[in-house]
């Protein structure tokens, strides 16, 4: 893989001899660095302004320590002179966020998903149970085919909407709960649907359309019972009589469609770009000449494709690209770069060996259950990519896409999401609306009511990988 | 969180008022005029001719000056008949109808204190001097500042508007308070002035404009055999109004005029019901 082949940790082949007090101190370094994630609201601080200050600091200071591969880096056969710090970056990753984002922020100008999100409303006949179990499923798919925060900011704003207009809003909070958690159960689908899984997949080497066959059974399994339980748990029912079944299909009858479509012509246009896009994306490592380019050449020739309807206003799209994320990114490649040079993911990858080696049964449950755990109070992203770099080193897991463990991870970064309301950004979104709605849910109140969902995800997750992948 | 907002605005945006027929029922009229039955009688002829949209089967029911003195007496004689609709003149017992400028006394308590409406007729004496009523209801306009939603004004002009007449639906927003609007937005840093103003104005306009279409498809579904036909505009309201009505050589104007918010007349429709005496107007 590309990046692979820019590492420069890859270019000297083995991990430089540190001293156990450096490797310690990088390795709180990294401590601090996840401490500082997890109370990144109560810093006030943006993820790319952590990460770029602990990147900062790394740098120096692996310098200070004479740690970092300074020098010419080969490229194609060739010593180009570049910063130290841009080779750790995996720009496939990159790539694929910025363009995907891209397309899917100027697709959604052509009324799209608007469309189909009203379009299920209406077919729910303004029906409790009907409006949950669509705008599940609908969540579900928006996360896989869009992200996670994108499905979480469509859907729970058109539920905002419509309970208010059907009268429903004492059930707003169940609603938007779940529909939260089942942005992380649809961020499983495919390989693009969430950034572990780019980071693992493309780690492990778990082609898109692998991806999806895997994910796909545990994703439609989860999503019926989530919502059943949910149902339950926030007494969601059908309506009871004709009368009330006739006056909400009225109510929701008013919803228009069309509102949103500007024209058209851009909104078929964005129909079959949405749906190539997809077909492109599952069939990348197949497809002559962009099996060689990639998955993130495709979400950026796609972005750029859809960019050309606003060729005279594309700053517009420019300005809304989530840099605080590309810069996180960035700035958390270059860290954990540099903590592989100091030895800690050496060390954190030797205490994690205890765990492998209990084999894929209890070693894959253990790595699935510590990863939900631990993506329950930090993001995701940064233990998903120390994870993978040390499944990556692992002899036996490292060249084996269908490792058990590789499954673990990817399980375990997107469903710890559903156990805090910090556990990840759709999550996050779904409190920031409902607390919008001025319905009352504290930091304990959310665990106390996500914990019945997360504990049965997670529960299921691990049946699934020992049944099914162990 | 800015997205939310964008999406909820698509959301909410989508989310249109549709119109509802509804029948309107005119079963008893009670016509109140300040004369004789004998002077009276030219008065109730033209108005049974005018309102022949209403059918031969409504039961009228004149109330002459013997029938009431005060404006008490007038609630009284209103609650007592119970019609569908009353039909008067402006000034009752009073010499005022020769200024223009008020709708006396007996009027202005009627139009608040009872839920019938109440179409008001030029009064006999301009009638005599510019001979105005006209023969039928073909041209009628509903007329507000807020269009979307009021089936009720919809439903009330549609039942008055003549097998192949023509019903104007017209919403006129008010271009002082949009200038006010616009200018404390331009003193808003964070608003780009010219987009808040191209996009709150199409916005406002695309709601009335979505009614009305609602309305259009859903009278034709009814049969009424009539046309529908949009005025949405920004204006100067009273003139804007007076022009509209002149422009289209409309035969009755529908408005509401009761505000929930104040026991007075509605504030456009009190100066449209003073300033537009030379056609009937038919107060909801």
């Amino acid at each position: 893989m590309m990046y692979a082949t820019f590492s420069p940790l890859l270019l000297t082949g083995t991990t430089p001899e540190v001293s156990p007090g450096v490797t310690l101190f990088f390795g709180a370094l990294l401590v601090g660095l996840i401490l500082s994630l997890a109370l990144e609201e109560k810093l006030h601080a943006k993820k790319s302004v952590i990460a770029g200050i602990f990147a900062v600091l790394c740098l120096i200071l692996g310098d200070l320590f004479d740690l970092l591969p300074l020098g010419k880096v080969i490229v194609g056969g060739h010593g180009v002179d570049m910063p130290v710090y841009i080779p750790p970056i995996d720009w496939n990753v990159i790539a694929i966020i910025l363009g995907s984002s891209l397309f899917v922020d100027i697709t959604s100008k052509s009324g799209l998903f608007t469309w189909v999100a009203i379009k299920l409303t209406k077919a729910s006949r303004g029906d409790p149970l009907r409006l949950l179990i669509l705008y599940g499923l609908m969540t579900v798919v928006f996360s896989a085919v869009l992200n996670n925060v994108t499905a979480m900011i469509i859907v729970g704003s058109l539920t905002g909407v419509s309970l208010k207009k059907l009268g429903r809003t004492d059930r707003l909070l169940g609603f938007l709960l779940v529909e939260g958690l089942l942005t992380n159960v649809g961020g499983l689908l495919t390989l693009i649907s969430s950034v572990p899984n780019i980071i693992v997949g493309t780690a492990a080497g778990i082609t898109f359309v692998k991806f999806f066959l895997v994910a796909g059974p545990f994703v439609a399994v989860a999503t019926l019972l989530t919502l059943w339980l949910g149902a339950r748990i926030f007494r969601i029912h059908r309506l009871d009589t004709a009368r009330e079944r006739e006056e909400a299909s009225a109510l929701v009858a008013g919803f228009d469609e069309n509102d949103g479509i500007v024209s058209r012509g851009f909104f078929w246009f964005g129909t079959g770009m949405l749906f190539l896009f997809i077909l492109v994306i599952a069939t990348a490592s197949i497809l002559p000449l962009i099996k060689d380019l990639g998955m993130g050449y495709v979400a950026g020739a796609f972005g750029l494709i859809m960019l050309i309807r606003y060729k005279a206003t594309a700053e517009r799209f420019y300005q809304a690209l989530d840099w605080d994320l590309l810069g996180f990114f960035c700035g958390l490649f270059i860290v954990i770069n540099v903590m592989e040079h100091a030895g800690v993911l050496h060390l954190i990858g030797k205490g994690l060996a205890g765990i492998i080696n209990l084999g894929p049964t209890a070693g894959s449950s253990l790595i699935l259950v510590s990863s939900s755990v631990a993506s329950s109070v930090t993001d995701n992203i940064p233990l998903a990519a120390m994870l993978a770099k040390i499944l990556e080193a692992n002899p036996e897991i490292g060249p084996d896409p269908t490792s058990p463990f590789w499954w673990s991870v990817v399980f375990g970064a997107n469903l710890g999401g559903n156990i805090t309301p910090i556990g990840s950004a759709s999550t996050l979104v779904a409190v920031t609306i409902i607390h919008k709605y001025k319905l009352p849910l504290t930091f304990m109140g959310f665990v106390k009511k996500a914990i019945p969902f997360a504990a049965l995800q997670i529960l299921l997750a691990v049946v699934y990988v020992l049944v099914f992948l162990g | 969180m800015t997205r939310v907002d964008q999406f909820e605005s698509v959301f909410r945006a989508a989310d249109k008022e549709r119109f509802s027929y509804r029948r309107i029922e005119i079963q008893k009229i009670l016509v109140v005029t300040d004369l004789d039955a004998s002077e009276a009688a030219p008065f109730l002829e033209r108005v049974r001719g005018y309102l022949a949209v209403l059918g031969d089967d409504a039961l009228w029911k004149p109330a002459f000056r013997e029938a009431f003195q005060t404006v008490g007496d007038l609630l009284d004689l209103v609650e007592k008949e119970a019609p569908d609709l009353i039909c008067t003149y402006r000034n009752l017992r009073s010499h005022a109808w020769k200024w223009p400028y008020s709708l006396g006394v007996h009027l202005d308590v009627l139009t608040q204190e009872t839920r019938v409406p109440i179409m008001v007729f030029p009064h006999p004496g301009l009638e005599s001097a510019s001979g105005r009523t006209p023969e039928d209801t073909r041209t009628v306009m509903g007329l507000t500042d807020h269009l979307a939603g009021d089936d009720r004004l919809v439903n009330h002009a549609a039942r008055f508007t003549r097998k192949d007449g023509t019903l104007i639906l017209a919403h006129v927003e008010d271009q002082a308070v949009f200038d006010r609007t616009m200018d404390t937005i331009s003193k808003v840093p964070s608003i780009d002035t010219d987009t808040a103003r191209e996009d709150i104005l199409r916005q406002l306009l695309k709601e009335p404009e979505d009614y009305i279409e609602s309305c259009r498809h859903t009278l034709k579904e009814q049969n009424l055999q009539l046309t529908t036909r949009a005025v949405v505009t920004v204006g100067h309201h009273i003139r804007e109004y007076k022009r509209l009505v002149e422009d289209h050589d409309v035969d009755l104007l529908v408005m509401n005029t009761k505000d929930k918010d104040q026991m007075a007349m509605h504030g456009l429709a009190y100066p449209l019901a003073v300033e537009i005496r030379s056609i009937p107007l038919y107060l909801l």
